[in-house]
């Protein structure tokens, strides 16, 4: 494993945890399994997920 | 084949040699002190052997993990809340969800009855009761599409468990926020560099949450580096700020910053989500995360001495200054996150479970980050034991003990047994720029210095007061992040249960009743809060214990339904695996609420703390500590809830387990499994490796699928994407 690789792996890894990734994710799930549906801007949807988290609050421990 | 064999044997003899030899010099060496380098060895091969047999056992026999068969983030993936996620990555999350302040304070408290008691405990305990608990509860809940505790605990045990359970959450997360603030108010009283770096936190989310909401959504990468050097910023302006005229101006007492908190935590929790505490969440995260290497990475590098006993007198006398009590309950009370933690539980059954992408990956991910949480837990032992042990008594002991100048508490010290002259005192305080490190209880401060000793020691002396201030800022952050996010979580179960009686309230975003809601959650804990604040008993030896009690209640619920649904699946023969750890929760937890409840010394039993003070209150005479009647009426008040609380814990607990074994009894009478409560099989497309390294047999299959894990399915879409 070259020292290139392992920057892009930390990087992949801080995408994936930090939540950058949620997006594309998103915009692939609909693209697979709902085609033809709309697809949320990533402005509206940073804004529906966070809002979703209004409503769904998540405990962290102590 | 066989060549591997022979390695995995000579490889796992190694680890386990040099685990009995760490734990021999741990255990053996008396009289001279040893290095902190040997409790790491001994945790570090302990969990490797656990994790590679014991869970390994757990996951194949006992829990019978199936890799054919698709968990709920594969079955209903929607794309947000189930959706399967690469398990190196649900490992940070839900690492970053179990471990907090809990298992950093708890051990330092513990470190009054020197190293080896709270070592063991975190360690075996971690290894046979709390990883075992936060695997089980993951597993179950995995197989009902990620179903919450108190779910499972009503439809296994029945209404009576199920309601007890719902107490028990409540209760916990009243006494948790109380007891976090408290560690925050005690960290910050009279300290303006604290003060105001922490302040400064505030703009930096409000910040962030801005750029995040408006600039740049989603961009959480780059907001968070902007985050983390303003933190740093502010740290050092702190500095500046401590030796300026408006030093004062940050200079709060213990009461003041009690309602500071108070009202930050009621706006807060009212505030929509991503203006305060998701960019909070995301900083304490990584600042988290971040601290934790640096510690881990520190210690190896310093190698520090441990300069405490490896067990003190207090240990068997019940009298020390921290918290009174005798070794047995009290150590395992005390230090409940890192080895048996029963708030996990609750992250068990929350989110982790519906973004697990194979079944076969309970093992890492509940057993293996509660493995990592009790290294944390080791590591604050460490940096607790590696001070004088003369300091970390003028810190720890309260006022009430210890008086508050460095001649009173050198003289206090002298007399616990240990020796610390008034100015090693002033020097240690002068050394981080405090005013005073005499009575800064709470185990933040202790850890702080322990830890500034550590780094200092890897970067010199010159940046001892950054390092503690650092430290205390790091705490700081990621308890005010749980004192938001657990005010409404609390909130939450209150509207819930609330809208049950008065219907608006069940609609979460009827602003009134969120208001309301919040303000009684806010409320709740603010009570405690302040009473441990006035109390002139010393509020962390009072108010930790009743949380160590409500967290290990909340364990043996969990250890309660994991019980019940081995037994319902017809795998009696493997009931002791979640069975023996509830008798040991269930025996320490009920003897030191006994203890609490019954005992006859004031400075133990809540009741008895009462009663003397009440009866000099009646003759109207003033007991030390106490300074005025007002000091003794909030002691009688005091005394008089936690007592009252410590009893309903107890009472909790039998009921659960009482309600529960009627269950067992019938099912094992009825001689077959009960009817299973799991969603039906369904065949797993996935394929996806169990462990956070895939084993060769697992290349292989990823290699022959195509690599069809959630991530390569999606890497493989954006291509096709792409390529379109």
């Amino acid at each position: 494993m070259t020292i290139r690789d392992a920057l892009a792996g930390v990087r992949w890894y801080l995408r994936e945890v930090s939540g950058e990734t949620a997006y594309d994710r998103y915009v692939a799930h609909v693209r697979r399994d709902h085609p033809g549906e709309p697809v949320m801007s990533r402005r509206d949807f940073e804004r529906w997920r966070q809002d979703d988290r209004n409503d769904n609050p998540r405990a962290r421990c102590c | 084949m066989r060549r591997s064999k022979t390695r995995s044997i000579v490889v796992w003899t190694a680890v386990a040699l040099v685990g009995a030899v760490a734990w021999a010099i741990v255990a053996l060496v008396r009289g001279e002190q040893i290095s902190a380098a040997w409790l790491v060895f001994a945790a570090v091969a302990s969990y490797a052997i656990a994790y590679r047999f014991y869970a390994r056992f757990i996951a194949r026999k006992v829990l019978e993990v199936d890799r054919e068969r698709a968990t709920p983030a594969e079955r209903l993936d929607n794309g947000i809340d189930y959706q399967p996620t690469d398990r190196r990555v649900l490992f940070g999350h839900h690492f970053a969800a179990i471990a907090g302040a809990g298992p950093l304070v708890g051990p330092v408290l513990a470190a009054q009855m020197g190293y080896l008691p709270g070592t063991i405990w975190i360690i075996v305990g971690v290894i046979f009761a709390g990883a075992v608990q936060d695997m089980v509860i993951l597993f179950f809940s995995m197989r009902r599409d990620g179903k919450s505790l108190g779910q499972m605990a009503r439809d296994e045990i029945g209404p009576v468990g199920g309601a007890a359970a719902l107490i028990a959450v409540f209760s916990i997360m009243i006494i948790l926020l109380a007891v976090l603030a408290l560690v925050v108010v005690n960290a910050l009283a009279q300290s303006p560099w604290g003060t105001f770096s922490l302040a400064m936190t505030i703009p930096i989310a409000l910040f962030m949450g801005f750029y995040l909401r408006v600039l740049r959504p989603g961009r959480v990468l780059e907001v968070t580096a902007i985050g983390v050097a303003l933190l740093l910023i502010a740290i050092v302006l702190g500095g500046v700020i401590d030796d300026s005229s408006l030093a004062d101006e940050f200079t709060l007492s213990p009461e003041t910053l009690a309602l500071c908190l108070v009202g930050y935590g009621f706006v807060a929790s009212v505030l929509p989500v991503w203006m305060l505490l998701a960019p909070r969440d995301y900083l304490s995260t990584f600042m988290k995360i971040g601290v934790i290497l640096m510690l881990a990475i520190g210690i190896i590098v310093t190698l520090p001495v441990m300069k405490n006993e490896a067990v003190t007198d207090f240990a068997s006398s019940g009298e020390g200054p921290v918290f009174a009590g005798a070794l047995f309950p009290f150590v395992f009370i005390i230090i409940a996150c890192g080895a048996l933690s029963g708030f996990h539980s609750l992250i068990a059954s929350g989110t982790t479970p519906k973004m697990i992408e194979k079944e076969t990956q309970v093992r890492t991910i509940g057993y293996g980050a509660m493995l990592m949480e009790s290294f944390v837990a080791v590591m604050a032992m460490v940096a607790a034991c590696i001070i004088e042990p003369g300091l970390y008594y003028a810190m720890n002991a309260p006022a009430g003990v210890v008086g508050d100048s460095v001649q009173s508490a050198s003289q206090a010290v002298n007399g616990l047994g240990f020796q610390i002259s008034p100015g090693e005192l002033q020097s240690a305080a002068a050394d981080v720029e405090e005013e005073t490190l005499v009575a800064r209880t709470g185990g933040a401060p202790t850890l702080a210095i322990g830890m500034s000793e550590i780094f200092a020691g890897a970067t010199g002396a010159g940046l001892k007061a950054f390092w503690y201030h650092f430290a205390i800022m790091f705490e700081a952050l990621f308890i005010l992040t749980t004192v938001d996010a657990g005010t409404r979580v609390g909130r939450f179960m209150l509207q819930d249960t609330l809208g049950n009686v008065v219907k608006p309230f069940a609609n979460v975003s009827w602003k009134p009743g969120l208001w309301i809601t919040s303000a009684m959650v806010v409320a709740a804990w603010g009570w405690f809060l302040y009473g441990g604040v006035t109390n002139p008993l010393g509020g962390i030896n009072q108010l930790f214990p009743l949380f160590g009690i409500a967290n290990q209640l909340l364990a043996a619920v969990a250890l309660t339904v994991g019980t019940t649904l081995l037994i319902k699946a017809g795998k009696l023969k493997y009931a002791w695996v979640t069975g023996v750890p509830l008798a040991w929760d269930a025996v320490v937890t009920l003897t030191a609420s006994y203890q609490k409840v019954f005992s006859d010394d004031p400075k133990i039993g809540f009741f008895a703390q009462r009663d003397s003070f009440q009866e000099a209150l009646d003759q109207g005479e003033v007991l030390a500590p106490a300074q005025s009647l007002d000091d003794m009426q909030s002691v009688v008040t005091n005394s008089t809830v936690d007592g009252v609380l410590a009893a309903l814990f107890a009472v909790l607990i039998v009921v659960v387990i009482a309600d529960a074994a009627r269950i067992w009894v019938r099912v094992i009478r009825s001689r077959r499994p009960a009817p299973t409560t799991e969603t039906p099989f369904v065949q797993s497309r996935l394929v996806a490796p169990a462990g956070l390294l895939p084993t060769a047999e697992e290349k292989a299959l990823l290699a022959g699928a195509g690599g069809a894990t959630a991530t390569d399915r999606f890497e493989r879409e954006r291509e096709r994407e792409t390529t379109r």
